[in-house]
């Protein structure tokens, strides 16, 4: 025991320099979180889609998988797949009992479908929300399934109003705030020869736009618990007459062709007035079309009807198979993973949307510094993902991969009635429902 | 001692005990005999074909049925019997109605664009002219160019802004402009959508078509289409009457490949489309891997794919009891 009257104060000095150095370096290895060492000499194999920047692919596949691997003495292979392919890629995995470590789900996430064959990873989920100031709400229904977290959601994709601020102008229109305004600005300009357009198609863009106007009219498919269906209301009539409207008004019927680049398209020809999609088609826009890209602005998330905004994204989630035989250096790559989220949006020119709450405190990398996008750093707090204002479940994922809700306002679109199109519509979610629950 | 054994031979009652012993040593070679030998050769040879359709086409097969009738989902190992309430979902499905009048329909018309393209593109290709054997190199692309590639090449034609069909129609004065009502939107209205997928599936495989139907042309034999020729037949009496029935095995095997590759065809559908706009290219092949694969229901996914079976079986029923009975 120390005896404190002989503590003098050149000792405790060097007593409390000696703690500090000690207390130093403990964060210091923390900070550079040594690996342990049972995943040096393992490999650890990735799968994950073909990024809209093909610039964030080389980084993460050439720069920042190969530092991390150098450091911690794993060999790390990546392999990209289409997003579409991902599900299929995934069932085949499952079926074999082999496969990569560790597999991105973007959009369409199937944790639900998959959670019993994944690695519980709720420890680095609290972690990471720990040490970056917690998730955004919508983060944990994505992954979350009996109180358990199946995945990291790494990244979300926004779909602003991108408008052309020149002819918005011109025409003394407002910025398209709300749903009301961006109808306006298309009734106007249509006859100018700038329409409007949303996918009336079965494509996910689709899913996302059309879910986007239905939220934010204060409809919703299915409750917060994910039960009980909710389609049948009087917001779903509001936004499917409003979608008439919209098309009749402002579009011409290209959008029922459309898939999910055809809108990119359409705005980098100049032609479009204003589209609802991610940046991406704001970024090919400035590769292809320099004059329109200047003229183009990017707007928030129109209010519906009573003043709610609710943006649907695209969710990206990085899961790891139970049958990983290298878990350890999966989690580890995870953990490490989650506090690159800044250097993410770096590489993707902003296209990546950060969960973690200090990455997305203003301003934001890419997006903070360019006064046009400045705005996307207001999303995260209205940013909704499918099945909101509950969880992803497997009866939604069915609803989603059929296109039930676009083709709800694609036959309104195309004349049917908006009743007959809601007793449709809520037929084949019953449909769903019921089998999910009977199974 | 009996002379017998004096000679050094067995008693005679021994040597009938080593005759009537020698049967059985007999029986135990029967695999030396020629006849054995000519089964055991035959089975051997036939044994992975054989091995072939029990491992990569039984099997399966018989995985699809169960899959069909159980409560299968791409994440639960666990699967239970559920009888036919798959098929009975999938019959409850608007959709899967759709789907299957769509398919009958893809299946018929791409059947008779074929037919009249390939036989006409056969004819040709017998004809004697220069560079015929590029051209039958070049007729041939279609078939053997990745599908995706194709496949986004013609959805770069139909795109409703920059389909360069339009352009040349319009060009022409044949339609309006770009964003007047005669544009068509190929990929967006119902029946031009539908229309556009089966001629891309045509556009595919009518060079196969063609292909196996010159090799049945060039299989008849000139002396006989002379003497029809002699006899005053005129160019579809001898089509009718003497190349058809020559090469009808070779036709009916065609039909059965191109039935079962255009049922089957998901690709076409998937790439250009996905079913849409408002379910009106949905094919049951398509509608099986979105509720399959995609929504993960295997067990549902697997009734619809089934569904297939009794639309290629009357066409496999007739060929395969046709060339039998040419065959006696």
């Amino acid at each position: 025991m120390t005896d404190v009257t002989t503590l003098n104060r050149r000792k405790f000095l060097s007593v409390a320099a000696g703690a500090g150095v000690a207390g130093g370096s403990l964060l210091t290895m923390l900070e550079a979180r040594q690996a342990p060492a049972q995943i040096r000499g393992t490999t650890l194999r990735i799968l994950q889609w073909s990024h809209f920047i093909p610039a964030y692919d080389a980084w993460f596949d050439n720069t920042y998988t190969k530092e991390w691997g150098d450091k911690n003495g794993v060999k790390v292979r990546v392999d990209h797949i289409p997003h579409l392919e991902l599900p299929a890629r995934m069932a085949a995995e499952y079926a074999a009992g082999a496969g990569h470590d560790i597999i991105m789900n973007g959009s369409s996430i199937l944790t639900r479908l998959y959670y019993k064959s994944l690695a519980d990873v709720s420890d680095i989920y609290g972690q990471g929300g720990k040490k970056h100031g917690g998730w955004i709400p919508s983060a944990g229904p994505l992954v979350e399934v009996e109180g358990k977290q199946y995945g990291i959601p790494m990244f979300y994709i926004l779909l602003p109003m991108l408008y052309r601020k020149d002819l918005f102008d011109a025409n003394g229109l407002k910025p398209p705030d709300t749903w009301e305004l961006a109808r306006v600005a298309a009734r106007t300009l249509k006859p100018k020869g700038h329409p409007t357009g949303i996918q009336f198609s079965q494509c996910a863009d689709a899913n996302l736009n059309w879910r986007s106007l239905l939220f934010s009219f204060g409809g919703a498919e299915a409750d917060p618990s994910g039960e009980n269906i909710l389609i049948d209301s009087k917001e779903m009539r509001e936004a499917l007459r409003f979608a008439k409207a919209l098309f009749d008004e402002g579009m011409t019927p290209e959008v029922f062709s459309w898939d999910d680049a055809s809108d990119n398209r359409f705005l980098a020809s100049g032609v479009g007035c204003w589209i609802h999609d991610a940046i991406s088609a704001y970024r090919t826009t400035e590769d292809t079309n320099p004059d329109v890209f200047k003229n183009t602005s990017i707007a928030l998330e129109p209010a519906g009807p009573g003043g709610k905004r609710v943006s649907v994204s695209a969710a990206n989630v990085y899961m790891i198979w139970k049958f990983s035989k290298n878990q350890p250096a999966a989690k580890e790559f995870l953990t490490h993973f989650m506090d690159s989220g800044k250097e993410g949006m770096v590489q993707s020119r902003g296209y990546n949307m950060p969960y973690l709450l200090a990455d997305a405190q203003k301003p934001m990398p890419i997006i903070g510094a360019d006064p046009k996008m400045q705005i996307l750093q207001d999303f995260p707090k209205i940013v909704a993902f499918y099945g909101y204002p509950g969880p992803f479940t497997t009866p939604i994922q069915e609803v989603v991969n059929l296109f039930v809700l676009p083709d709800m306002f694609t036959r309104v679109a195309r004349g049917q009635a908006v009743d007959d199109v809601v007793k449709w519509g809520a037929g084949e979610y019953r449909r769903i429902f019921s089998k999910h629950k009977r199974a | 001692m009996t002379t017998a054994s004096l000679r050094g031979g067995p008693e005679p009652t021994a040597r009938a005990a080593v005759v009537s012993g020698a049967a059985p040593a007999t029986r135990r070679v029967w695999w030396r005999t020629h006849t054995a030998q000519r089964h055991i050769f035959g089975y051997t040879l036939l044994a992975p074909a054989a091995l072939y359709v029990i491992l990569l086409v039984g099997a399966p097969f018989l995985f699809s049925l169960w899959l069909a009738v159980s409560d299968a989902n791409v994440g639960d190992p666990v699967a239970h019997f559920v009888g036919l309430d798959n098929f009975r979902a999938a019959w409850e499905m608007d959709t899967f109605w759709i789907a299957l009048r769509n398919s009958i329909v893809f299946l018929v018309v791409a059947a008779i664009f074929k037919s009249l393209l390939g036989t006409s593109l056969a004819f040709l290709l017998l004809q004697s002219f220069r560079g015929k054997k590029l051209i039958r190199g070049l007729v041939v692309i279609p078939f053997t160019l990745p599908i995706a590639i194709s496949v986004l090449s013609w959805k770069w034609m139909y795109d409703s802004q920059f389909s360069v069909i339009n352009w040349v129609l319009s060009r022409l004065g044949l339609i309006g402009t770009y964003g007047s009502e005669s544009w068509p939107v190929w990929l967006g209205q119902p029946h031009l959508a539908l229309a556009a997928c089966i001629a891309v599936n045509v556009w595919r495989t009518f060079p196969f078509s063609a292909i196996v139907l010159l090799a049945g042309f060039t299989a008849v034999p000139l002396e006989v289409l002379d003497a029809a020729k002699v006899d005053g037949c005129s160019f579809f009496q001898r089509f009718r009457h003497i190349v058809t029935p020559m090469i009808f095995p070779i036709l009916m095997i065609g039909f059965l490949f191109d039935t079962v590759f255009t049922l089957s065809d998901l690709s076409v559908v998937y790439l250009l489309t996905q079913g849409g706009p408002g379910n009106a290219t949905k094919i049951l092949p398509v509608l099986a891997y979105q509720i399959g694969i995609q929504a993960g229901n295997l067990g549902r996914g697997a009734a619809i794919a089934m569904m297939l079976v009794p639309l290629l079986f009357p066409a496999m029923f007739l060929v395969l009891r046709n060339l039998k009975r040419r065959e006696w």
